[in-house]
């Protein structure tokens, strides 16, 4: 602009000339901001350029001036014509800086190129974009521009309003911190509302179990999942009196037998703690004051996800169906004494059969010694005289009799001391075929016809025993005969389910019903002229039975009696 | 035959004591009988006579189980502690009535020549003599 030639006034005249300028450049500036001037004249390289704010107006000027946005105008160089303090505040910059700078000079290098097309496509029309701005403290802030072709006094200058963007980073980073927040309290509100469905499930299962429990005729109650009583039918009220102080969770201690509070409160401890059904007898007081047992039942109600939601429960009066096994108890108790008495009675008895037939066969042989040692000492002839002889024959035959009784006591003993099942098949027409020898006298002597089919040819029996079964019932039947018609007797023996069954049947004497049940007692004899001393068919049912058999009579008096033994196979 | 020189009959029962020795005189069985009511009897019997081998030192000893005061089976606990020298010249017979099981099995364990069923006989007699003294009735 100048040139070294210049002399010193010439210098001091120029330099007169450029603060004389520049305070004019002050001045406009002041006037422009202000609203003094509507237009300026800026010196360019080919003079100056005036510049008007066209129709601008105080307010918009005040409005831009005051705004916390950068605005700034550029001319078509890159020149900035116009800066609002917003801007030079943005860039930490003196106003007079930024004006007539150019604005290049703030981007940063890498975003040169990005910032020229922005501002090739502003004059085209408009842009927008996003770039960092450098700040007179060094650091780069983030900022969005946005252009506009603007016309003043027909010439274009493009209209830049630049934001800070930082500000909005914070708020983008509040709002995530808020949406979260958001979040949070939304899943809470989910959580509450989960509650609240959860509660209305528990109070509408419960408001159902009460309308169902008033229709019940026993006394039923609810608790929740803790064992607090949260309901009690009217069945309670009716069976207490009506107790409107106590409070609910307390009316059932109050009521409860002390006597049975304890099990009570360990049975509903373990049900609560564990899940399973409550089960137990207990007495609760009635409004009259006595006590009657109830049997107490509850069972948890659960959730579709298998919680405890509540406990249902009643009491059934059980008092009577109580005293009344008490009482059973009280019978079988007895009953049980009894025959344990029983027991030992019978133990007694067989013990004294046993003694009997001991102690007693050496008193009878001695009375039987004596009677012989008397015999010597009389006199031939006195024992030949009458009544001596009679006498004498009655002892004997007296001594017979009794020492035939203990003999048959003596096998009865034996007998009660046999044990187990013989395993061995006894052929059943071998011991018939003896047995019908022995007896043949007495057969013939009546004209009994004896008729013997078997079916069945063997029995697991032993075989001394079946001979005196065998025995026995077949000389019965010759004994008890009838005086009106010849005897006749079957044997028969056959196979059933499980058993081999030999039957005896004879057209005898017979006998009334009341005579069978006696049978088979021991020394029992029906008819006094025959001979024998009871006892056969006892020791037949103690042999049957002790080898797991039994005995059937079927008899009519006039008519006849059949004996069946069942031997088990 | 050549009689005993002595034997002891232990039964409580007198019936049974006076037909025992009615036969066994009778059968002119022992020089000498004697008679014990009971086990401790018998006992003080053995004691006074058995000292040394003399006569009245029974060597058939006719013993009955049921006794009161001691019993057989006690009579002979005690004899084996006896301190008398002429055991071994010494049979014991018991006499018995039907047997209780448990009381067969305890008799076949005593240490005793054998047990008879009563009543005595003559038969009965004849066996005891035959087994343990080598001699029989003569016939009749």
């Amino acid at each position: 602009m100048s040139t070294p030639s210049l002399t010193a006034a010439d210098l001091a005249r120029e330099n007169e000339e450029l603060r004389y300028q520049l305070e004019e450049a002050h001045e406009l500036i002041h006037a422009i901001r202000t609203g003094a001037v509507d237009a300026l004249a800026v010196q360019g390289s080919e003079g100056p350029r005036i510049f008007t704010l066209q129709g601008a107006d105080q307010g918009y000027r005040t409005l831009i001036e005051q705004m916390s946005e950068g605005a700034l105008l550029l001319s078509n160089d890159g020149t900035v014509l116009y800066a609002n303090a917003g801007l030079a505040s943005l860039l930490g910059r003196n106003l007079s800086e930024v004006i007539g700078s150019t604005f290049d000079s703030f981007i940063p290098l890498p975003f040169r190129d990005y910032w020229a097309g922005l501002v090739l496509k502003g004059w085209a029309g408009k842009s927008k974009g996003e770039l960092p701005l450098r700040t007179e403290a060094g650091p780069l802030i983030p900022f969005s521009v946005s252009t506009n072709v603007l016309t003043f006094n027909d010439n274009d200058v493009l209209a830049v309003i630049v934001t800070d963007l930082s500000a909005q980073r914070e708020i983008t980073a509040i709002e995530a911190q808020v949406a979260e927040q958001n979040r949070i309290i939304s899943r809470k509100n989910e959580e509450i509302q989960r509650q609240e469905a959860a509660r209305q499930e528990v109070e509408r299962a419960a408001a159902e179990a009460h309308r169902m429990l008033e229709g019940i005729p026993h006394i039923a109650w609810t608790t929740n999942p803790q064992g607090r009583i949260t309901y009690l039918n009217r069945r309670w009220y009716d069976y207490t009196g009506h107790d409107n102080h106590t409070p609910l969770d307390e009316q059932w201690l109050l009521h409860l037998h002390p006597a049975d509070a304890e099990g009570t409160n360990i049975h509903l401890a373990h049900s609560l703690s564990t899940g399973d059904a409550f089960e137990m007898e207990f007495r609760f007081r009635n409004q009259a004051g006595a006590y009657r047992w109830m049997l107490g039942r509850a069972l948890p109600s659960r959730n579709a996800t298998g919680e405890i939601m509540q406990w249902i429960g009643t009491s059934t009066d059980i008092h009577e169906h109580r005293l009344a096994l008490e009482r059973i108890d009280l019978a079988q108790k007895q009953l049980r004494d009894n025959n344990a008495q029983l027991t030992r009675v019978n133990v007694d008895l067989d013990n004294f059969i046993y003694t009997a037939s001991h102690d007693l066969k050496a008193p009878i042989s001695n009375i039987e010694g004596l009677l012989d040692a008397l015999l010597v000492e009389l006199p031939a002839e006195t024992v030949q005289q009458d009544p001596v002889q009679p006498i004498l024959g009655l002892m004997q035959d007296s001594v017979n009799r009794f020492k035939r009784t203990i003999e048959q006591l003596t096998d009865v003993s034996k007998l009660q001391k046999e044990h187990g099942r013989p395993t061995e098949p006894i052929d059943v027409g071998t011991v018939v075929h003896d047995v019908r020898l022995d007896l043949e006298p007495l057969i013939h002597s009546n004209a009994a016809e004896l008729e013997i089919a078997l079916e069945a040819l063997t029995v697991l029996f032993s075989q001394k025993n079946l001979r005196s079964v065998v025995f026995n019932l077949l000389s019965n039947a010759l004994k008890y005969r009838s005086p009106q018609r010849p005897p006749r007797i079957s044997l028969r023996t056959w196979t059933e389910e499980g058993f081999v069954v030999l039957e005896v049947e004879d057209n005898g004497l017979g006998l009334d019903a009341a005579s069978k049940h006696k049978l088979f007692g021991m020394f029992q004899r029906f008819h006094d002229h025959v001979e024998g001393s009871g006892i056969g068919l006892y020791m037949v049912k103690k042999m049957v039975e002790n080898a797991g058999g039994h005995l059937i009579v079927r008899s009519e008096l006039g008519t006849g009696t059949s004996f069946l033994v069942y031997f088990p196979r | 035959m050549q009689k005993l020189t002595c034997a002891l009959l232990v039964d409580d029962d007198q019936a049974t004591n006076y037909l025992n020795s009615l036969l066994l005189k009778r059968l002119n069985v022992t020089d000498k009988l004697l008679v014990a009511l009971n086990g401790q009897e018998a006992l003080d019997l053995l004691l006074l006579h058995c000292q040394e081998a003399v006569v009245e030192c029974p060597v058939l000893i006719l013993l009955d189980v049921k006794m009161p005061v001691m019993d057989g089976f006690a009579f002979l606990e005690a004899y084996d502690k006896l301190p008398i020298k002429q055991r071994n010249a010494i049979i014991i017979v018991m006499l018995t009535t039907s047997l209780h099981p448990q009381d067969v099995d305890r008799v076949q364990r005593l240490n005793i020549a054998g047990f008879l069923n009563k009543p005595l006989t003559e038969a009965k007699i004849n066996d005891v003599l035959k087994n343990h003294f080598d001699r029989h009735l003569p016939e009749a």
